[in-house]
């Protein structure tokens, strides 16, 4: 992450538009920049409506407004062409910064690559073998481990890191979000999304993709047998269900039950419920009472209509309402009998005054509703690049926010028939108080013993 | 007695704490035995808190609807709460310090108070809330909101204490309002980034895309953004202090926005 200080260090001499170039790549300042400017890019896209129709927008924009709208997509902000292009700067910053800063990991890994902050020196004389006998259980005790031994003639260097999973935090975090974005790009490229409205009963293969309103056609087609809403006591709808059966040449491959929360997936196509329209009536019973009082129930199938038994009429269905009075649902019926006008009548369930043909009356009994549904398909061979970034990321992070990574480097150096000894370390959280805990095992072991 | 009524005796009970800080604050010196009796009130009354979200969870089972209470305004915000008022004592256990509380708990009370005008009844979910990623989801941004809104109380406190250059007997030193304001970032951040994650992997579920750039969506990349460059600055090019605390304060502005502004424009959030 320190990638633009050695980069602007870096000697102006030789530089050449490249090092210019690789130094913008490899520079936070660059990340902050484009993360900030990213971020006010976002705001314009929340506040200027997007996917306007333009030529409508053209009549009532002024036209230097509509010209920069144009330009810039401002009605597609997030597709448009600078907001990809500020992705791809992000995008190649971070791998800027992350291939700077790879090849430093391995020594960090050892203990050796970075300098300590945490620093002092003592002299004691007794040998380097004797001191390290002292040292070694001691700090070992501190933190966790044993040391890895560098040894020559003359001195010896133990060092202990602890928590140094930790160093795979960064590029874990970095690969994460590159991973992410290209899932999104995969998405871009080779994703389909789009709507489909089949009525009940009826099959439907040919769909309108989204955002384009291109017509596009399914390797399958989806036979919905049935929609169904359900609604609480409260009248909030509690479920939207279709229930429905895939068809390839005719042949079924699946079947199944679409909810919102709950899609149906065949050949990594993903259908969704999205919404439904009430677009008619299957079929209508009305409660006939003849003159008898028998009571007997009528079923009408609109368009067709039905004999009433018994008498010269014919029932159609002209329109249903599902309950918008307080005589509760109901439907104006078409009444006509044999060699006269037809005449429109009312009805009603809870209605005392029924409808009278011939001494039969007639009130309203049920209904059954005809949707159609409205599906979403998804197909987005992104979207797992996309969650196994996300996966990296939270990793990333479970190391960041559950990790000390800390080093001890003791170096031991016989000297005139002293030891010297050098003692260094890095902590990344607590540095006070780990320094303190360092000097004082340290001091008081060299003095007990 | 209803989660409803407990609810709004915790809105006293906090308000008294309140007062009761601004006394011992001014009145005792800093571990005072009075400090520490007050830590205890607010801990007792944030258990109150919790024991209300508990029961208003019962009720909604004794009703027949079972459901988690993280799914409208009223609940969101007093889930809000009850993570400001956690987040305030985690940093009073840390860092010893009152002050915080003292700002902090005004938001917790606003917060809180927002409710009372708002329809308290536990409904029923609609469809597209039927989901387990509901709870993950939320707690998740919320919990992160609050790691943001203790950074913002710190670094109000750091630009007021440099201002006015007035730590000592009162307020904590700037070196640990600037220490404040930066880990809490660092808590609150990956909450975010998960809530956004679990938010994307329910959108993906539920509709079909896990992104779709909707005002609250992208609002939440926009804090996200904010706070991704508020780390780099901190650990990449080591600013500090007067920086940083103007960072956390867009940052949080950010959060608010997220919140409650994009209520206003049109989108998929809208029951919340």
């Amino acid at each position: 992450m320190t990638g633009s200080k050695s980069a602007d260090i870096g000697d102006r001499n030789q530089d050449s538009i490249f090092s210019e170039v690789t130094s913008i790549f490899t520079s936070v300042r660059t990340t902050i920049v484009v993360l900030c400017v990213l971020a006010v890019a976002s705001i314009f896209g929340t506040i200027i409506p997007q996917n306007v129709d333009l030529d409508q927008f053209r009549r009532v924009a002024s036209p230097f407004y509509y010209r920069l709208v144009v330009i810039l997509d401002l009605h597609n902000v997030y597709r448009s062409w600078w907001f990809i292009l500020l992705l791809l700067l992000l995008t190649g910053n971070l791998l800027g910064c992350l291939l700077q800063r790879l090849p430093r990991i391995p020594g960090e890994w050892k203990g050796v690559g970075k300098k300590g902050t945490i620093r002092f020196t003592l002299s004691d004389a007794r040998p380097k073998d004797q001191v390290r006998a002292i040292l070694a259980p001691v700090l070992g005790k501190l933190m966790g481990s044993s040391p890895s031994v560098v040894e020559d003639a003359k001195s010896t260097i133990l060092i202990w890191v602890r928590h140094r999973v930790f160093l795979l935090a960064f590029p874990l975090i970095h690969a994460a979000i590159i991973a992410i974005l290209l899932g999104g790009v995969v998405g871009l490229f080779y994703g389909v999304r789009g709507n489909i409205v089949i009525e009940e009963g009826e099959a439907g293969q040919d769909f309108v993709r989204y955002p384009s309103g291109d017509a596009d056609t399914l390797p399958f087609s989806i036979a919905v047998d049935k929609f169904t809403l359900k609604r609480y006591p409260t009248g909030q709808p509690k479920e939207y269900r279709s229930d429905v059966r895939l068809l390839k040449n005719g042949e079924q491959v699946a079947e199944g039950s679409i909810l919102v929360n709950q899609p149906l997936t065949y050949e990594g196509i993903s259908l969704y419920q999205a919404n439904y329209q009430l677009i008619g009536v299957k079929l209508v019973t009305l409660r006939v009472v003849d003159e008898q009082g028998k009571t007997a129930e009528l079923v009408v199938r609109p368009p067709e209509s039905a004999r009433l038994p018994g008498t010269d009429y014919t029932i159609g269905i002209h329109s249903v309402d599902p309950g918008s009075t307080t005589r509760g649902p109901g439907a104006d019926l078409n009444v006509v009998k044999t060699g006269e006008a037809p005449k429109r009548a009312s009805v009603f369930r809870d209605d005392s005054a029924a409808l009278q043909l011939d001494g039969v009356k007639i009130t309203f009994g049920n209904y059954e509703p005809l949707y159609t549904t409205g599906l979403q398909i998804g197909y987005d061979p992104g979207t797992n690049i996309v969650w196994f970034g996300c996966g990296l990321l939270v990793i990333g992070f479970c190391l960041t926010l559950f990790t000390n990574l800390r080093s001890v480097t003791a170096s031991l150096t016989s000297e005139a028939g002293k030891t010297t000894i050098v003692i260094s370390g890095r902590s990344r959280r607590n540095r006070a108080e780990f320094r303190e805990t360092i000097e004082n095992e340290v001091r008081g072991s060299l003095e007990k013993s | 007695m209803t989660s409803s009524a407990l609810t709004t005796y915790v809105v006293f009970l906090y308000l008294a704490c309140w007062f009761g800080y601004l006394l011992v604050c001014t009145a005792t010196p800093p571990q005072s035995a009075a400090r520490r009796a007050m830590l205890g009130m607010l801990v007792i009354v944030w258990g109150l808190s919790t024991a209300a979200i508990g029961l208003r969870w019962i009720e909604s089972y004794q009703m027949g609807i079972g459901r988690a209470p993280l799914s409208n305004l009223y609940e969101s915000l007093i889930f809000f709460s009850w993570s400001i008022a956690l987040a305030l004592i985690i940093v009073r256990l840390r860092y010893r310090v009152d002050s915080v509380i003292l700002i902090g708990l005004p938001l917790v009370l606003v917060t809180m108070g927002y409710t009372f005008f708002l329809d308290r009844e536990i409904k029923p979910l609609i469809p597209a809330l039927q989901s387990n990623w509901l709870v993950i989801h939320v707690v998740t941004c919320f919990l992160g909101y609050a790691g943001f809104t203790v950074s913002f109380i710190a670094a109000l406190l750091y630009l007021v204490v440099k201002a006015f250059d007035a730590h000592g007997k009162y307020l904590p030193t700037p070196e640990l309002l600037d220490e404040i304001t930066y880990r809490a970032v660092l808590v609150g951040y990956p909450l975010l980034t998960v809530g956004i994650i679990t938010g994307a992997a329910w959108a993906d579920y539920a509709w079909g895309s896990y992104w779709s750039w909707d005002p609250k969506e992208t609002w939440s990349l926009i804090t996200w953004m904010v706070y991704s460059a508020f780390l780099h600055a901190r650990l990449a090019r080591d600013w500090k202090g007067h920086r940083t605390a103007v960072l956390s304060l867009v940052g949080f502005a950010a959060v608010l926005f997220t919140y409650f502004g994009v209520n206003y424009l049109p989108g998929l959030h809208s029951y919340f």
